[in-house]
């Protein structure tokens, strides 16, 4: 009897948490970064310690920093925003949600000029890292992280 | 007409009276031999009765008792009906390779499933870029391309060309 009871709370509780995780608002973190090399390199972002490994594999440098970042709590999935730095602005435009994630369209500015439009499913477990413009002896990346 | 030893058997019993009793002790030759012998019977009966009593039966005395009988009763059905009882396909040499038989079927089908099953998840779980451009006025030699990295579960969009920038764009 104690035992079956104790399954029965242990089912509701996973169900609930299956649930409560398939139902809870995720957070975009969405930031412009310059890789660099660099003699001393600063440390790396909270944001992108995650994938500090790929990056610096993927793109050869030592020091990331960003110059711009927003962070969105997507409910509908038809949400956008814009991170921006003084020169750049990364507009995102959420356009809908499925199990794997959000489908989005990215727009990089250039001031008023747009450089780059890309549309993409961003999973929820898999950042999107896209290779920006070179700027001086650095290179703009942008990132996006569903947290 | 009973004969002498009859008489004489119901006279040590007692069962002997009147005048049958009188006529067959005046036909004993010696009485007081008689008397001593039918004495003795008598103890000899009463040892007997007290002696040869049925032992009471302990626990595992009654137990045992019960499974000889139960033995004795089962070997008395005919072999073949006892033989049509306990044989059963399910020995257990063969009920052990069942289940190894049963097991190997399901990894074959686990490994199937999974070797199928496992690119569909993987891209599932990767961001998928849908497509992407640049505008070709501003960078008209730009080229994009794609790439997964599974290992990293990060999805990289890779452009090449786009139009290079002075340092003072890396500002905040």
């Amino acid at each position: 009897m104690d035992r079956s009871l104790a399954f029965l709370i242990l089912f509701v509780s996973l169900m609930a948490g299956v649930v409560s995780e398939g139902q809870a608002a995720e957070t975009v973190w969405s930031g412009l970064v310059i890789a660099e090399n660099v003699a001393q390199p600063q440390a790396v972002p909270p944001e992108l310690t995650r994938i500090e490994g790929a990056l610096k594999k993927f793109f050869g440098y030592n020091q990331f920093q960003v110059i711009g970042q927003s962070e969105k709590t997507l409910k509908t999935g038809q949400e956008d925003w814009l991170a921006t730095s003084k020169f750049f602005g990364l507009h995102v435009d959420a356009q809908g949600e499925s199990a794997a994630g959000y489908v989005l369209n990215l727009k990089l500015y250039k001031e008023k000029e747009l450089l780059l439009e890309t549309d993409a499913k961003l999973s929820k477990r898999s950042p999107l890292v896209i290779k920006g413009p070179q700027v001086g002896s650095g290179q703009l990346l942008l990132v996006l992280v569903i947290q | 007409m009973k004969t002498f030893e009859e008489k004489w058997t119901a006279w040590l019993d007692g069962q002997l009276s009147g005048r049958e009793l009188s006529e067959f002790e005046a036909s004993l030759p010696d009485k007081a031999a008689a008397e001593i012998e039918k004495a003795d019977a008598k103890k000899l009966g009463a040892l007997l009765k007290s002696e040869l009593r049925a032992p009471a039966l302990t626990n595992e005395e009654f137990f045992s008792h019960q499974l000889r009988e139960r033995i004795v009763r089962e070997s008395s059905v005919p072999s073949v009906e006892r033989e049509a009882k306990a044989s059963t396909w399910w020995t257990i040499p063969r009920l052990l390779w069942t289940g190894i038989a049963s097991l190997a079927v399901f990894l074959i089908f686990t490994v199937f499933v999974i070797r199928d099953k496992n690119p569909a998840e993987e891209s599932q779980y990767l961001t998928q870029i849908l497509n992407a451009r640049v505008d070709p006025v501003v960078s008209p030699n730009a080229t994009v391309s794609m790439f997964e990295v599974k290992q990293d579960r990060v999805t990289v969009l890779w452009t090449e060309g786009l139009q290079s920038l002075p340092a003072d764009y890396a500002a905040k």
